[in-house]
């Protein structure tokens, strides 16, 4: 297997494939950080051209952009505070933070070193456990997905913001969204008022960018005729230089944290169907929960970045997992993988590894040495990303405004998408404003449809309830979401005891 | 400046009604997800047309709500030649089962491209080791084998016609899309479900079974595989794929988009790419495919009444 493994890295350092696996990473990072741009449509763009190349020369590409748009999002969700696509939420609520104290190099460059070590924490996984994941993803019925994301909201509610309430209130708030619509399943109409466009249900992402790039953007234009001083504090000497030894320490010094996010992340990434968008917000948790400063997390703390980036790269490693052992797209993205396989005539499924032997490492080969690609062209690329910081905010926040409603519009080519990011752009500020958590309503707003459909698909499998809680996975990830919510309860009352007048400056995102 | 403005505006205006077609990209939508077989089929067919269009196709996944979705945004798209639609035989079924107000009639036909059979899969963990076996088991446990399905589409309307014939009841759980069935399969949380040759590997490996094919003669490629026929069900059946504009979509940009359509069906690499999918070119112009629509439909109305799933 070694031998296999290292032929596929010598064949593939050979400039017919380095070549489009350089570009695709390139590609992948840049359609990663725009915000409104995600890894599915940036690998989508990429495809036709794959087709008149050969088979692995296309799958470099690919697995280029989906390395390079796994860490890309982090460039503007840490020197923004904008996640450049859903898998770097939870990027923003510690690498903004940080960034905007004066140290946005730190905060990218600890996002991509991490994003790093949890792409190759998730390629051991990958080139380890294939067979033993695989495994037990299929063990996940829709019993087990439901309780599965269940958890996840439950987790994230208690993660952010001052009250558990307001976190579950958020989260309710997300899915009450997805219902809008016609129903998954047989496409009843659900609360459309009889307006059409609610029929196809709200786009999600004119939701996240209005959500986050707008209300981010309002708060920030706030506090820009307000706080003089934090202006000039970006000053011109302001670079993203750092010493990438010190940034990796900080990384290694806490091998548990990396390690147990990047196991997060490869097992959202096996599971079927969920994908970057949560495991990055469900590793984050994870490190809040074990952390032995819990308070600090939200305020611009090492270990938020470390936690989402690893996770969401490492979540790449998880969904090859599932093309390997199955021939089955774990999300969109690896779905236009598989297409791209087919159209070669190159039949995926378990067999897949030992018929296609050279194609298969040679996807492990391009995934690994993707990786040190993307920290190439990030560090090439940081010259042109400092400006970003150093553009005066008056004249950055009318652009980035722009480009999203552009962005926004070519999602339907239509002015209904607009409106939809005006509207939540404008619910997302008050949400702001009323001290809700903006993240777990973002979970919701992605997890609901999943929700539902699984929930009703197990009911008209099985219309016994119990087997929710009977079935010993499902009822073990029920139980954990109990505690989880027990655990907030405490953990927000120690905080509070700790620090009873400690007012926050309401910027949790 | 203004004077630019006016000449801007001048020469803009009537290029919509003369320029030579296409001089902008043409949307394809298809209506299910990027990856599955409808996409996979139209990106290969897609450039072989647009070479002899001499303009971009764009294939546009707008999946959803049983392939409706995708269905109403093509109907509703202006019919002006640069929206057209992968329609599927899902059209029939979805709209006499009241899932979309979407119908065939809704569209000018342009061309059949192909057809898949369609093959009884069933999980490695269920019991039968033929179709034999299924149906005793299904007259011994009516209503509890459960079949996953997208309901109102062809994946629902196969399973019943073939219960219907056998003189079975099955269960039907709603999972929309080909890779979502087989991983529900694979992992035993359905027994059986409606697929095609493209999973073949799938089954050589014993992760999946398959029970029988709904074409009239065995598959040279799966050639132990018996046909529903012989086994004494009366079921042929296959899905079918084709192209369509928005009724109303100019005569002359018609005819272009079906003389592309032909050209493209009837190129050799075509059938060889459709052949690794398990898919056949099925080439039909468009009056031919316009009373094939009639006749399939037809049938759908007689079969859903039967199956008790007609609303209209």
């Amino acid at each position: 297997m070694f031998e296999l493994l290292w032929q596929g890295l010598v064949g593939l350092m050979a400039l017919k494939y380095l070549a489009p696996l350089a570009l695709g990473t390139l590609i992948g990072v840049v359609g990663g950080a725009l915000p409104g741009v995600t890894i599915t449509m940036t690998i989508i763009i990429v495809l036709p051209f794959t087709f008149g190349l050969d088979p692995l020369q296309g799958l470099a590409a690919m697995t280029g952009v989906y390395v390079g748009g796994s860490a890309g999002g982090l460039v503007t969700a840490t020197l923004l505070g904008i996640p450049g696509t859903p898998s770097s939420v939870a990027t923003t609520f510690d690498g903004f933070p940080m960034a905007r104290k004066g140290e946005p190099g730190r905060a990218m460059w600890l996002g991509v070193w991490a994003s790093f070590c949890g792409g190759m924490l998730g390629g051991l996984f990958l080139i380890f456990a294939t067979g033993p994941l695989a495994t037990f993803a299929l063990e996940f019925g829709p019993w087990e997905f439901f309780s599965l994301f269940i958890l996840a909201l439950s987790m994230v509610a208690g993660l952010v913001g001052d009250s558990l309430l307001k976190g579950l209130l958020s989260g309710a708030l997300g899915l009450v969204v997805t219902v809008l619509g016609n129903d998954p399943i047989l496409g009843a109409p659900r609360l459309t008022l009889g307006i059409e466009f609610l029929e196809g249900g709200i786009p999600f992402l004119p939701v996240l960018i209005g959500v986050f790039a707008f209300a981010q953007i309002m708060g920030d234009v706030e506090r820009m005729g307000r706080a003089r001083r934090a202006a000039q504090a970006v000053d011109r000497t302001l670079s993203l230089a750092v010493s990438h030894a010190k940034v990796l320490m900080e990384i290694l010094r806490r091998p548990f944290l990396l390690l147990w996010t990047s196991f997060i992340g490869v097992v959202i990434g096996v599971l079927p169907a969920i994908g970057g968008s949560a495991a990055n917000m469900m590793a984050y948790d994870q490190a809040k929960k074990l952390s032995r400063h819990p308070e600090r997390f939200g305020t611009g703390t090492p270990e938020g970045i470390v936690a989402s980036e690893s996770a969401n790269n490492a979540n790449v490693g998880g969904s090859l997992v599932t093309i390997m052992a199955f021939g089955i797209p774990g999300d969109a993205v690896t779905a236009v993988m598989l297409g791209a396989l087919t159209i070669h005539g190159i039949q995926s499924g378990p067999l897949f590894i030992s018929q296609h032997p050279k194609i298969a490492y040679g996807i492990f080969a391009a995934y690994l040495l993707a990786h040190p690609i993307m920290v190439l062209v990030i560090a090439l690329g940081a010259r042109w990303m400092l400006r970003i910081v150093t553009v005066p905010k008056a004249a950055l926040f009318p652009v980035v405004l722009v480009l999203c409603t552009v962005g926004a519009y070519a999602l339907g080519n239509a002015m209904s998408t607009v409106y939809v990011l005006l509207i939540f752009g404008l619910g997302g500020y008050g949400m702001v404003k009323a001290g809700i958590p903006l993240a777990p309503f973002i979970l919701g707003v992605i997890l609901g449809d999943q929700i539902e459909t699984n929930l009703v698909r197990a009911v008209m499998t099985d219309a016994d309830p119990w087997l929710f809680v009977t079935r010993p996975i499902s009822g073990m990830l029920l139980a954990a979401s109990v505690a989880s919510v027990a655990l907030a309860l405490w953990q927000h009352r120690r905080v509070r005891r700790r620090a009873p007048a400690d007012a926050g400056e309401g910027a949790d995102f | 400046m203004r004077k630019l403005a006016a000449a801007l505006v001048v020469s803009l205006l009537p290029a919509v009604s003369f320029a030579a077609y296409p001089d902008r990209p043409i949307k394809l939508i298809v209506p299910w997800s990027a990856g599955g077989d409808t996409d996979v089929i139209y990106r290969v067919f897609a450039p072989l047309m647009q070479k002899e269009l001499g303009g971009t196709i764009v294939v546009t996944n707008v999946g959803g709500a049983s392939g409706t979705k995708g269905a109403k945004e093509a109907k509703d798209s202006p019919a002006d030649g640069y929206t057209i639609f992968a329609i599927h035989d899902s059209i029939h079924s979805t709209y006499h089962t009241g899932v979309a107000d979407v119908s065939y009639a809704d569209f000018e036909p342009l061309c059949l491209v192909s057809s898949t059979p369609s093959i009884v899969t069933a999980s490695p963990k269920t019991p039968w080791a033929d179709m034999k076996a299924l149906l005793a088991d299904a007259k011994a446990r009516p209503e509890q084998i459960t079949v996953g399905a997208t309901l109102g589409s062809t994946s629902h309307f196969f399973p019943a016609m073939v219960a219907r014939a056998a003189g079975v009841k099955f269960k039907y759980v709603s999972y929309e899309g080909t890779a979502a069935r087989m991983n529900a399969l694979l992992g035993g949380h359905i027994d059986l479900a409606e697929s095609n040759l493209t999973q073949k590997g799938k089954a050589d490996a014993g992760q999946l079974k398959f029970l029988a094919v709904a074409s009239n003669q065995r598959n040279p490629e799966i050639p132990s595989v018996p046909t529903l026929k012989e086994l004494g069900i009366d079921v042929e059946y296959a899905v079918n794929r084709g192209l369509v504009a928005p009724k109303g979509t100019p005569p002359a940009v018609l005819a272009k988009l079906r003389a592309a359509c032909g050209v493209a069906a009837k190129d050799p690499s075509i059938a060889e790419a459709f052949k690794k999918q398990g898919t056949l070119v099925r080439y039909l112009d468009e009056i031919a495919y316009g009373r094939f629509f009639k006749t399939n439909d037809d049938e759908t109305v007689e079969v859903a009444r039967e199956l008790g799933m007609l609303k209209r």
